[in-house]
Formats: structure tokens, sequence, C-alpha cells
């Protein structure tokens, strides 16, 4: 029978789940404080990406401790009066002598927020005020405005990604189990697709082992893995050395990647390669040229204008190149691809800081990104004993501020060094002008 | 500054005007809103005016006045931010789902919805939204905020009352400045307060976070404070990244460009009018400043036909540092 991996290698324990063990331990302490008596909070709030144990954390915890789970599956109803009704009923009675204890999961809680069923919020949040049973909810987004006051009675546990590592062990015992053999190689590309969603890649694994015993990289193209980048740095000699636009077009015959992957190639590796800075500025100049030809093939569906957009963009950077590099210059990995995976956390940390700002002082998250983020970074990087209270505003999260510390705080020496020394000229030119910002 | 002093709201939070009386500056709108209010007779509104004036402490406002204290909690107003959400979607779930929704008990028979900066929403949201006004006008009234009112399409203005917001006057904006400031016990001199209003914009909103920024740094606030936050806050960013460029430091300068987009997710357009800004003061030839700006006009509009952003940026930033490279040659 064929059942999902997902499913079938879901944690039964604790000790099974994967992962942001800070979480976990939150997690088990506050359910204990169960069994003593009432907690503080009588719910609690797990939150963070896809894939990463939320869910499977409070199953495996009723499956463990024997509890009986009354689950409220966002998507079936949630307004007001079936949330009272199966969610408040249950809620009222904790579990007799002998019988079984009881949970009760509220699953994509950020769900209900903004549907037809609004008062289910409302209702929900009675719930928690009354309930003798722990209530456990689960979401990606927690910071919409109208789970706020949840927020406020809930234990907030906060979710990450899953680092490569954690994946790939967990997908090895995976394949133990499944008896098939995959090599350490496929295994990383794999979690390296899943960027820290551990059911992706165990959905991935999945799909390429179906019926094998033995998984190679090959099987990987089913999934568009393509390892091409030997070929490509061949391409990118014969463009960047092309003496000619035909020939430069010419390097790219044969080459099975789509013209945007190959522009970036060529984009990234055009600085190091051309070192006039003259010669630079007109490369870029018709690289540029070429972004535009690219756009309006995208816009219009006018593939037959891919005919200009690929000798543009080899032409571009060859026949410009008058000074050849001292030496040969390594052709390298597009920056970009490796800074856009190193960003990612760094966006995220802005974007969950821009809605909780947002959220609170009636922006749209750009503007307060824009407008707004730099200010509340700059004071809370300055301000010792008030941050605490500053950020306790906000609802950030210990790690949210050390961000902003970072971002905002003792800065960098350089840029520093910046400031100090355009800060004068420019107050006298603001002076003179009214010049704004 | 003496940390005590700080508190735990953002200061444009804890300032943000409560009642219609504390709305500075916009006498005639605040006049008419408390007609309506005698006569609980609400119109759709559409509030039209710059950044920062008061648009949305107005609609709360008069929210807060028509079903109380608790006008949120109670489900009778809520606020959505189109920017974030501009397409047909938001109108035909969110806006829909809230205002086809009855409200229960209460005197008064309909809910508010603010649909803030909803100059920003498309052209099709806004034709599916005239309709959800008229269909739902029983069961709830909009408020409609946006910085530019031709934005908006003419049948929805056509179906809203239009209250225009004044800019906020010099005056406005130091007078609010200097009474946070004495109630924050602040030391800020005359022309610290000239230069906050400057950088302001006319946006209280900037003022304020300004002001608090500053305080941070020190509870006696002078010009140089000022200076300081502004250089390091909106503008220091930009000027490192034509600074590395002009340097013939060309990559750095591309990855730093890289964080603005990536990171901070700032859009395209808002770097090019930040270029724009520093651009008269680069260290460059006279002729050079020309030539660029032809090409920073071209980037930008490219950018506004779809163009990569950090494509067409930097090919003007190539183009800058081959500038400064001739010069010294």
């Amino acid at each position: 029978m064929t059942q999902l991996w997902t499913e079938r290698y879901r944690p039964k324990k604790v000790g099974e789940v994967v992962g942001n063990p800070e979480s976990v331990k939150a997690f088990v302490e506050w359910m204990k404080s169960w069994e003593i008596g009432k907690p503080i909070k009588k719910a609690a709030l797990l939150y963070g990406p896809a894939g990463v144990g939320k869910t499977s954390l409070a199953l495996a915890y009723a499956k463990e401790y024997g509890y009986d789970i009354v689950e409220v599956n966002a998507s079936d109803w949630r307004n007001e009066e079936k949330m009272k009704a199966v969610v408040g009923e249950s809620s009222h009675y904790a579990s007799l002598e002998g019988s079984s204890k009881k949970m009760i999961l509220v699953d994509e809680v950020d769900g209900v927020a903004g549907r037809e069923d609004a008062g289910g919020l409302s209702a929900l949040r009675k719930i928690i005020n009354e309930t003798r049973v722990p209530i456990v909810m689960v979401a990606n987004n927690p910071w919409d405005q109208r789970l706020a006051p949840i927020r406020e009675q809930s234990l907030m546990i906060e979710f990450k990604r899953l680092n490569k590592t954690t994946i790939i062990k967990r997908l090895k015992e995976i394949c133990e189990k499944e008896k098939i053999s995959v090599s350490e190689t496929v295994l990383s590309k794999l979690a390296e697709r899943s960027e820290g969603d551990l059911r992706s890649a165990i959905m991935d694994l999945q799909a390429v082992a179906a019926g094998k015993p033995v998984v190679t990289e090959k099987d990987l193209e089913v999934l568009g893995v393509r390892n091409r980048v030997r070929e490509i740095f061949e391409a990118l000699r014969y463009i960047f050395y092309a003496k000619s636009v035909r020939s430069a077009r010419a390097a790219l015959e044969g080459l099975d990647l789509d013209p945007e992957t190959i522009y970036t190639w060529i984009l990234d590796n055009a600085p190091t390669q051309i070192t006039e800075p003259d010669e630079l500025a007109e490369a870029m100049n018709i690289l540029a040229k070429a972004d535009m030809v690219l756009v309006r093939i995208n816009k219009l569906q006018m593939w037959r204008l891919m005919k200009y957009a690929i000798p543009l963009m080899t032409g571009g950077v060859s026949v410009v190149r008058k000074t050849p590099p001292k030496g040969f210059q390594k052709f390298t990995f597009p920056p970009k691809i490796r800074l856009m995976q190193q960003f990612k956390t760094e966006r995220e940390f802005r974007q969950n800081i821009s809605l909780k700002i947002a959220s609170k002082l009636h922006l749209s998250a750009y503007k307060a990104n824009k407008d707004v983020l730099p200010y509340v970074g700059f004071i809370i990087a300055r301000e010792d004993k008030s941050r605490h209270s500053l950020s306790q505003y906000f609802e950030f999260t210990n790690e949210e501020i050390e961000y902003l510390k970072r971002a905002y705080g003792e800065v960098k020496e350089g840029r520093e060094a910046v400031e100090e020394k355009k800060e004068k000229p420019v107050q006298q030119k603001k002076k003179k002008t009214g010049f704004l910002s | 500054m003496s940390l005590a002093t700080v508190t735990t709201l953002p200061w444009v939070e804890k300032y943000r005007p409560k009642t219609l009386d504390d709305v500075v500056n916009q006498e005639e709108v605040i006049t008419s809103l408390k007609n309506i209010l005698k006569t609980k007779a609400v119109p759709h509104m559409l509030f039209a005016g710059p950044p920062g004036v008061g648009k949305t402490a107005t609609a709360h406002a008069f929210a807060r006045d028509l079903y109380g204290q608790s006008y949120i909690e109670d489900g009778w107003f809520i606020e959505i931010n189109a920017s974030d959400e501009r397409g047909i979607q938001t109108i035909r779930e969110k806006v829909k789902m809230f205002a086809r929704q009855i409200p229960m008990g209460g005197e008064i028979g309909f809910k508010i919805l603010l649909l803030d900066e909803s100059d920003q929403l498309t052209d099709d949201a806004q034709h599916a939204f005239r309709r959800v006004m008229e269909q739902y006008s029983a069961t709830c009234r909009f408020i409609l905020a946006a910085n530019y009112s031709n934005r908006i399409i003419e049948p929805i203005q056509s179906r809203c009352a239009v209250f225009r917001f004044r800019p906020l006057l010099k005056k406005d904006i130091i007078d609010r400045i200097r009474w946070i400031a004495e109630q924050e016990k602040l030391e800020v001199d005359d022309i610290a307060l000239e230069t906050i209003y400057e950088f302001s914009e006319g946006d209280m909103r900037r003022a304020i976070n300004t002001l608090q920024a500053a305080a941070s740094i020190s509870s006696k606030i002078d010009e140089k404070t000022v200076y300081y936050i502004l250089g390091y806050i909106s503008r220091g960013e930009i000027r490192k990244i034509l600074e590395l460029a002009m340097g013939g430091n060309f990559t750095q300068a591309r990855d730093e460009l890289r964080k603005l987009i990536y990171v901070q997710g700032l859009a395209g357009s808002d770097i090019v009018s930040a270029i724009y800004r520093e651009l008269f003061y680069l260290d460059l030839s006279e002729e050079d400043k020309l030539e660029l700006l032809d090409l920073l006009g071209e980037v930008d509009y490219r950018i506004a036909e779809g163009g990569t952003e950090e494509v067409q940026l930097m090919a003007f930033l190539a183009q800058l540092a081959s500038k400064k490279k001739r010069r010294q040659t």
C-alpha cells in the first residue's frame, strides 16, 4: 500500500520531532504544567514556516501521553456557532478520572481571520478564557491584526526553518526504513531544495524514490534539478572571449538553459571579466537593454524577439571588452543566487518586523518597512533598558531585536565612516537650498 | 537621555489624535464629520490628502465617536490596507466578507470599513469595489483613504463624499513636535525643529519618528543630532552605494544595491528617487551630472515599464563608476 511518507514518518513521540529543540521544550513544559494545575496561558500558538513540525509536535505529544485530540481543521468550519459547538463543548470538561485526557488543536488559526466566519475568532477567544483543556493553535503567520487578542492569551512558540544537516539526517533514517539506497549528494540536494521545509523534502524523496532500490542524481531530474554548472562555465568562456557578435551568440547553441538563467550568469560575471570602467559601463548598458527585450518577450509573449536578446546579452559583454583582464579571471557561480539564499532569512526577519509594525501603526507593510522600520531599529538599538518595552509593544522576538541591533546599532566601521565624512557638507547645502531628504 | 523618559509606545501611536478635536489643521473636515455624527447618517467617504496629515487617525477617531471605545473589538470597524493587497481578490473576499455581514445589536445598523491607501488598488479591483459599495451599503459604509484622489476611478468618487485633507503647515508640525518634546522632557532647539520640519516634507509621522529617534541619542536635541539621524536612517545607504561606485568598487556597490532591493525590499522607483536627490551633490563635473541625469530618467522609465530593477540600476552605477575615473585622469 502506498502511503504518503510524510504521514508514515510523522513522529509518534515527542523525541522523534526533528529540529527546533527550544520550541519543543517550551511546548512540552507547557503541556506538563497542565498535569499539575492550570497554567497561566491556557493556549499555545505554535507558529513558523510550513513543514517544520508544528502540527506534528502537537500530534506526537498527544499520542505519546494519551491525549484525545479534538481537531478543528480550519478549512471545514470556523464561524462562531461551530467554534462554540465543537471547540467550546470539548473545552468545558477536563478529563474525568480514568478517562483519557483531551487536547484541542486549532490548525491554521491564521486562516480564520478575514474569512466569512469572522465570529469564530472572538468565540475562540472566549473559549480560551474559560477552557479547562489545553488549546493548541498552529499558524504560519500569527501577526494578523485580528489575532492580536489571541496572541496575548497564548504562549507564543516560534518554529524556524530546519537546517540542512537536520533534514539530511531525517531523510537518511527514512531511506533506511524504506530500504532504499540514496547517496549523500542526492540527499544533500534534496535538503537544499527544501529550504528548511522537511515535509517538502520527504515529499520530494518519495517522488524520486518511488519503487526504486537505488536513487541516483539522475533521478533528481524529475524534480527539474539539473546540474549544468560545468557546461555553463564553458559557454561563459566562449561568450566573454568571442571576437564577433556572431560567435558570441553561437556560444549558447546547444546549451539547454533558459535565457534568464544564462543572463544572470553573464550579468554577475561581467564585473570581474571586464575591468576597465568605461567598458564595463558600456557592457552594463547593453545588458540593461537586453533586459528590456526579455521583459517585452515575457509581457507580450513575443518569442521572436529572443533573436535580439541573445546577441545583446552575449555580444554586449564580449565585443565591448577591448582590454582583456590581466591573466585568467575565474568565472564564478553568480553571487546573486548565493546572496538570495543568504538574504532569505534576513528578508523574512524584515518582513515579519514590518508586518508587526504595520498592524500596530495602521500602515501597509511596505510603508512600515520603508518609512518606519529604520527609526524603530535605530531606537531599539540604542536604548538598553527601554529596548525591552518598545519591542514588547511591537511583540518582537529576541531574534528580531538582535537583528535590529545588528542592522541599526553599532555599525560596521565602513558605514559609520561614510556618515561622518558626508555629514558636514550636506548640512551646509541643505541650509542654503532647502534641499529635502 | 535618561532612559526613564522613553515610554513603551512609539510616539506616533502615543500622540496619535484620539478624538476629532485632536486632529490638527483640518477644521473644515472635522466640522463636517461632527455634523455627520450628530445625524448618524454616514455616507461613503473619501479622505484624500498627502501622507501623514491624519487621514487614518481621523477615520479611527470618527468610528470611536460613533460606536464607542471598543469599536474595533466589537466588530464595528475594520481597517484594510490596500497597498499590501492590491488585487481584485481583496475586494471579492476580504471586503465583501466584512461588508455583507449584518451587524448584531447596537443602535447603528451598519459597520465601517476603512480602506487605507485605496489609490493603490488596481483598476480591476476598483471596478469590483464600486458594486460592493452599493450592494452592501445597508450593512457597511466605506471610508477610503488615498494620497491621490485622481487615482480613484470616477464612479467610486461619485459614490463618496470627498474630504480633502490639507497639507500640514510648518507651524502645525513645529508646534506639535515642540509639544511632544515638552511632554517627553526633551530640549529641542529651534534650528533642530526647523530641520525636523524640513525633512518631514509635511508628514507628521516622519517628523515624530525623527524626534523619537533623536531622543534615543540625547535629551538635548540640536541640529547635529537631527542630521545624524537623517544621514543614518534614510540617506546613508544610498550615499554609500554611490560612493562605492565612484570609488571604483562596482561589485561592492552592486551587492549593497541588492541588499536594498532584496533584503529591505525597497521598490526600484524609490531607489531611483533617492539617487535623484543625491545626484546633484555628487563630486562630479556638471556635464557628467547632466549625462547621468539623462540616464537615470531612462532607468526610471524602464523600471516603470517592467525592467528588472537591479539590472537597470546597475547600468547606472557602472556609468557612474566610469565617470569618476574619467575625472581623475
